[in-house]
C-alpha cells in the first residue's frame, strides 16, 4: 500500500506542485477579484442589489482612514479628485501602504487591539504607552509577518532590545495567568474560552475547558518581575508547576500539559533538578528556566497548523477594512457561529499562509476589491441591506485615535506643523529634502511633537479599558466634550499659525472659502445647496471671522466627519 | 444587531396623553444601590453566629419579630419592616466582571441591557429629554462596575456618569462662546447632517445627532445635580460621606425625572480581615441606607420607586488564612424595598453554616424578572429589534412571586 501510494505521489508531486504553484501564484494576483466573487454569490441567493461604486472623493476619504487613520489634506484631496488616470485608487492605496501615516496608524490599531487599553497593575514600572508603540510601528513599517510579531510578543520577557516592549501585552493583563490566557485565545486564535475556565462552555461544544487549560499550562509558570535598577517590569519563569482542573458542572478532574487545541499535549523535556535553571530563583534574582513553557507557546502557536491563527488574522484585518468580520464577533470563532462567507474566510486564511502572513499583501486586496470600494448610499427605492451581506459601505465610527488626529488634521494643526518642519528640513538639508521629508523618523517626530494635543480628544472618546471597541457609541459626555471642553474648544477656534479659519480668512469669494472648507475638512467638494449655504452665511453675518468659525466647526461636529463612510 | 430600528418599543411613546407632571407622578423609578465587590451575607442579611463559619459577630433582633440580621447594621434593622430580603440567592458566579454583568442583566451571555439600561428603555416617555440611567460612583482607574452598559439597545440608553458627586464634566458652556453663537452652529450642524442622511443608514447620523440634543437638555438642568440645593438638614440626614452625597444626589435626580440611579458603594471585596473590613463598609451603608428608606417613604417616593440593595456576588463561608472571605455565588443575599415590594418579609434560607441553599433557591434571572415585575413591566415584553424581537426578562427565569405584593 504505501509502495503504491509513494509511487503515485512521486509520479504526480511535481504536476502537482505545478499546478498548486499557478493556482496560487493567479489566486494572490487576483485575490481581490475572488473576494469580489464570494460576495456577489451571496447578493445573488438572496436577491440583494448593493450600493453603487463609491465615488472618488468617498473611496478616498475611506482608504485613507483605513490604511493611514487620517483624512488628506485640502491639496492632497484636490490632487486625487483632478487626478485622471485610470489606475488612479490602485496607486492611491500602493501610496498609502508605503506611507509613514501607515505604520504609525496601524500600531495605534493594534495597541488597542492587543493592550485594549487597560492599566497594568503596575503601572509606575510599565513598558510606556509610546516605547510599545514605537514597536509596533517599528513592526508595521517593516511589515513584519504577523506570525513574527506575533513570536514577538508572546515570547518576549522584556530584556531583548528589539522585542523587548512587546512584553506589554502580559503587563497590560497583570501578568495574571487566566487573563492572559483568555487573551491569548480572544486576540491569536479568535475565540474566546472565557466560560471554559470553569467547565466545557454548554453554548458553544467546540469550547472546551481542557483546551483553555492546555494554554494556561503554557503560561502558569511566568510571573512578572521587575528589576530594581532600571526599574524595569520583565518576565520571570519557572521551571515546575502543573495544571490541574476541576468541572464545576460534572466535577470531572482533568490535568494538562501545555496543549494547543487539536493538537497533542507537548510534555517538558526529562531533566536533572540541578540542570532545571539557567538562572535560579532567589530573592531579588529573574529566574530562567533552562526549557521555557513560554517560548514554546511563542514557536508553537503562530503556525498555520495551529487550528484559528490564519483565520483569525485574516478576519481581524477583514474587519478592520469592512466594519465587522466575516466571523462576527471577532472572537466568536465556533461551530454555532459560521462565518457569512465561509470560502471568503478561507481564501483570505490561505493567502495569509500562501504569503507568509504578509498584512499589507492581504489589506491591499480588500481595498481593491469592488466590495470595499462600494458607496455607503444606497439606491433610491432600495432597503437598507443587512450589513453580514457587504452589499453597502457601513457607517463606522473614528476610533477614539483617528477622532483626535483628524480634528488635527482638518483644523490644519497637523498639517501646519507638517509645513513647518518642512521648511526646517529644506534649510537644514537641502539636497536630500524629497527622501527625508518620506521618512518615518521625521514624520514620527512630528506627530510626538502633537500628541500631548490629541491625548484629551483621544481620551474622551475612548472605551473604558478591557472593552473591546464596539459599534459606534456616541455618548452624551461626548459630545459635551465637544461643545464645551476646553481643550478641544482652543483647537477649534484656530488661534494658531496656518489655522484652517486664517486660511478660509484670507479667500475672497464665497465658492472658495465652500470648497477649502469642504475639502479641509469632509475630503469632498461641496455641492450645489452647500455653496449657497456657505454664500448665505458669510452675507449675512457681520463678522467674517466669527462667520468661518461656525461654519468649520459644524462641519466638525457633523456626522459626516465623525462617521468612516 | 448593527442595522436594528431602536425605538419602536410601544411603552409611554405616545400611549399616555397626559399632562407632564402627571406622566412624571405616575413613572415607575429604579434606585439601584450596588455594593460593588461583594459584600458578605453573613455580616450582613444572614448571619450565623456561633456557627462553624459565622465568625466573631453577632446578630442583633429587628423590627420584624424573630427576624435578625448582624450587628453591624444597627439602623437598618430599625427598618426591616419597610424591606424584602432574600437570603436564598443561587447565581453560581464567583467573579467580579461576570457577576456584575450578570447581577445587572439577568443573564449571562454578553451582548444584553443592565437593567439601568433596560429601564431607561422600557420605561421611556415621549418627549423625555433627561437622561433616562444615571449612574455614581467614587474616581478610579479600575472600576469593574462599567463591566455593564446598554448592550444592543445602543448609545441612547447608557448611563450619564456622575464621578464623586461632582455634575459630569462640561455641562457649563466656554464664556467666550455665546448661546445664540452656538445656536447658529448648531443649525448648520442639523442642515448638514439632513443631507448626509439622504440614503444612508439613519440609526448611527440619528444616534449621533441625538447626543446632541440631550447634551443641551442636561445642560440647561444641571441644576439637578446641585446637592447643594437642597436642604441642610437632608444633607445632614444623608451624610457628608460619598456614599450618602450619592443617594441624596440620587434622591434629587429621580425626583427630577430620571427613570433610574445606580449608586456603587465600593470596596466590599474583602479577602482579608473581612470582619474589620465589614465593619467600615457597614457603618457607612448603615448610616445612609435606613435614613433613605424612611425618607423615601415619608415621601411617598416608595409609592412607584423599588429600592434595590445587592452586590455582584457574596462571600464564602469558609474564613481563609488572612482572615477573609472569598469570592461565592452559592448562597448569600439581597434586600430590596418599594414598589411592587412586599414590606418586612424574608425569602428563602440557607443551611445552617450557610454553605448551601436550603429554601426557596433563587437565580440571577428570576431576580431581574422580579425587578421588571415590581415596576409593573412583564419580563415576556419585548425589545423589537430587526429580526427577531428580544425578551426583557430572562425567558428561563421565574418571577419571585413571594417578594410581591
Amino acid at each position: 500500500m504505501n509502495i503504491v501510494v509513494n509511487n503515485l505521489a512521486a509520479r504526480w508531486t511535481p504536476i502537482l506542485l505545478a499546478i498548486l504553484a499557478t493556482g496560487q501564484m493567479s489566486r494572490a494576483e487576483s485575490l481581490h477579484t475572488l473576494i469580489d466573487k464570494h460576495i456577489e454569490v451571496r447578493w445573488k441567493e438572496h436577491e440583494i442589489r448593493p450600493a453603487r461604486l463609491a465615488s472618488d472623493a468617498e473611496f478616498l476619504r475611506r482608504v485613507s482612514l483605513d490604511l493611514a487613520g487620517i483624512i488628506p489634506t485640502a491639496v492632497e484631496a484636490r490632487a486625487f479628485l483632478d487626478d485622471t488616470t485610470n489606475d488612479k485608487r490602485a496607486s492611491l492605496v500602493d501610496s498609502l501602504l508605503a506611507s509613514p501615516e501607515y505604520a504609525l496608524h496601524m500600531a495605534r490599531v493594534f495597541d488597542v487591539v492587543l493592550a485594549e487599553r487597560n492599566v497594568a497593575s503596575t503601572a509606575s514600572y510599565d513598558i510606556k504607552g509610546p516605547v510599545w508603540r514605537a514597536f509596533l510601528t517599528e513592526a508595521f513599517a517593516e511589515n513584519r509577518p504577523w506570525d513574527t510579531l506575533a513570536r514577538d510578543i508572546l515570547g518576549s520577557d522584556g530584556t531583548d532590545e528589539k522585542t523587548g516592549p512587546g512584553v506589554k501585552f502580559f503587563l497590560a493583563r497583570s501578568t495574571e495567568a487566566h487573563v492572559v490566557t483568555r487573551d491569548v485565545s480572544r486576540l491569536f486564535l479568535g475565540r474566546d474560552y472565557q466560560c471554559a475556565q470553569c467547565h466545557d462552555d454548554p453554548r458553544y461544544e467546540d469550547y472546551l475547558q481542557a483546551d483553555y487549560f492546555g494554554i494556561y499550562a503554557f503560561l502558569i509558570r511566568t510571573s512578572h518581575f521587575r528589576e530594581k535598577k532600571s526599574n524595569r517590569s520583565m518576565l520571570a519563569e519557572k521551571a515546575e508547576g502543573d495544571v490541574n482542573f476541576t468541572s464545576v458542572f460534572t466535577g470531572e478532574k482533568g490535568e494538562t500539559h501545555p496543549r494547543l487545541p487539536g493538537w497533542e499535549a507537548i510534555p517538558d523535556p526529562e531533566m536533572e533538578k540541578a540542570k532545571l535553571y539557567t538562572v535560579a530563583p532567589a530573592k531579588d534574582v529573574r529566574a530562567v528556566p533552562a526549557y521555557s513553557r513560554r517560548s514554546q507557546l511563542a514557536s508553537h502557536l503562530p503556525r498555520k497548523e495551529t487550528d484559528g491563527f490564519s483565520r483569525n488574522i485574516a478576519n481581524r484585518l477583514w474587519a478592520l477594512m469592512m466594519g465587522r468580520g466575516l466571523v462576527h464577533p471577532l472572537d466568536m470563532h465556533h461551530a454555532k457561529n459560521p462565518p457569512s462567507h465561509p470560502e471568503l474566510l478561507d481564501a483570505l486564511a490561505d493567502h495569509m499562509e500562501e504569503t507568509n502572513y504578509d498584512i499589507k499583501a492581504l489589506l491591499r486586496q480588500i481595498a481593491l476589491s469592488q466590495t470595499y470600494q462600494l458607496s455607503s448610499q444606497f439606491a433610491e427605492g432600495q432597503s437598507e441591506p443587512s450589513p453580514e451581506s457587504f452589499a453597502l459601505a457601513p457607517l463606522r465610527a473614528l476610533s477614539a485615535e483617528q477622532l483626535g488626529w483628524n480634528f488635527l488634521q482638518a483644523s490644519q494643526r497637523l498639517p501646519a506643523s507638517v509645513l513647518d518642519a518642512e521648511q526646517k528640513l529644506k534649510q537644514e538639508s537641502p539636497d536630500d529634502f524629497e527622501e527625508q521629508r518620506k521618512e518615518l523618523k521625521w514624520r514620527k517626530e512630528i506627530y510626538d511633537n502633537l500628541e500631548k494635543t490629541a491625548a484629551p480628544l483621544i481620551k474622551a472618546f475612548a472605551n473604558m479599558p478591557g472593552q473591546a471597541e464596539g459599534d459606534f457609541a456616541p455618548t452624551v459626555g461626548q459630545t459635551l466634550f465637544l461643545l464645551n471642553g476646553e481643550k478641544y474648544f482652543n483647537l477649534a477656534k484656530g488661534e494658531y499659525k496656518g489655522s484652517l479659519i486664517s486660511r478660509l480668512k484670507e479667500l475672497k469669494t464665497a465658492d472658495e472659502v465652500a470648497d477649502e472648507l469642504y475639502l479641509s475638512v469632509l475630503t469632498r467638494r461641496p455641492v450645489e445647496e452647500e455653496r449657497e449655504e456657505v454664500a448665505q452665511h458669510l452675507e449675512k453675518s457681520k463678522d467674517r471671522e466669527a462667520a468661518l468659525q461656525e461654519l468649520t466647526w459644524a462641519k466638525l461636529l457633523s456626522a459626516e466627519f465623525r462617521l468612516n463612510h | 444587531m448593527l442595522g436594528g430600528t431602536i425605538g419602536s418599543l410601544g411603552m409611554g411613546l405616545g400611549a399616555y396623553p397626559l399632562l407632564a407632571g402627571e406622566v412624571e407622578k405616575s413613572r415607575k423609578k429604579l434606585l439601584l444601590i450596588f455594593l460593588s465587590g461583594g459584600p458578605s451575607q453573613l455580616e450582613t442579611w444572614d448571619p450565623k453566629p456561633g456557627t462553624k463559619y459565622g465568625g466573631p459577630l453577632l446578630a442583633i433582633p429587628t423590627s420584624v419579630k424573630g427576624t435578625h440580621i448582624s450587628e453591624l447594621l444597627p439602623n437598618t434593622a430599625k427598618v426591616m419592616h419597610q424591606l424584602a430580603v432574600i437570603r436564598s440567592l443561587n447565581t453560581g458566579i464567583a467573579d467580579h466582571f461576570q457577576g456584575h454583568y450578570a447581577l445587572q442583566s439577568g443573564r449571562t451571555v454578553p451582548g444584553f441591557p443592565v437593567i439601568g439600561s433596560a429601564l431607561a428603555k422600557l420605561l421611556e416617555q415621549d418627549g423625555d429629554q433627561l437622561p433616562g440611567y444615571v449612574e455614581m460612583r467614587r474616581d478610579g482607574p479600575k472600576a469593574y462596575t462599567d463591566v455593564g452598559d446598554a448592550g444592543f439597545l445602543g448609545p441612547k440608553y447608557e448611563s450619564v456618569k456622575v464621578i464623586n458627586a461632582e455634575p459630569p464634566d462640561f455641562l457649563i458652556r466656554p464664556d467666550t462662546f455665546s448661546e445664540s453663537k452656538a445656536q447658529v452652529v448648531d443649525q448648520l450642524r442639523v442642515n448638514s447632517d439632513q443631507r448626509f442622511l439622504q440614503g444612508r443608514s439613519e440609526l448611527p447620523i440619528r444616534a449621533y445627532g441625538g447626543t446632541f440634543s440631550r447634551a443641551v437638555a442636561l445642560m440647561k438642568q444641571r441644576g439637578i445635580f446641585d446637592i447643594e440645593k437642597e436642604s441642610a438638614s437632608d444633607r445632614e440626614l444623608y451624610g457628608s460621606h460619598l456614599f450618602g452625597r450619592h443617594c441624596l444626589m440620587a434622591r434629587r435626580l429621580l425626583e427630577s425625572g430620571v427613570s433610574c440611579v445606580k449608586v456603587v458603594s465600593h470596596d466590599w471585596d474583602a479577602h482579608q480581615e473581612n470582619f474589620h473590613w465589614h465593619q467600615q463598609r457597614c457603618s457607612e451603608f448603615d448610616r445612609t441606607f435606613p435614613a433613605l428608606v424612611t425618607d423615601f417613604d415619608r415621601r411617598g417616593l416608595l409609592e412607584d420607586t423599588l429600592v434595590v440593595v445587592m452586590g455582584e456576588m457574596g462571600r464564602t463561608p469558609q474564613i481563609n488564612n488572612r482572615g477573609g472571605r472569598d469570592h461565592w455565588g452559592k448562597a448569600w443575599s439581597m434586600a430590596m424595598t418599594g414598589c411592587g415590594v412586599k414590606r418586612g418579609i424574608i425569602h428563602g434560607k440557607t443551611n445552617a453554616e450557610g454553605t448551601e441553599v436550603a429554601e426557596g433557591e433563587v437565580h440571577g434571572g428570576d431576580l431581574f424578572n422580579t425587578f421588571l415585575r415590581a415596576l409593573d413591566i412583564s419580563p415576556r415584553e419585548k425589545y423589537q429589534m430587526t429580526g427577531q424581537p428580544i425578551p426583557a426578562g430572562d425567558p428561563a427565569g421565574s418571577t419571585i412571586r413571594e417578594v410581591l405584593v
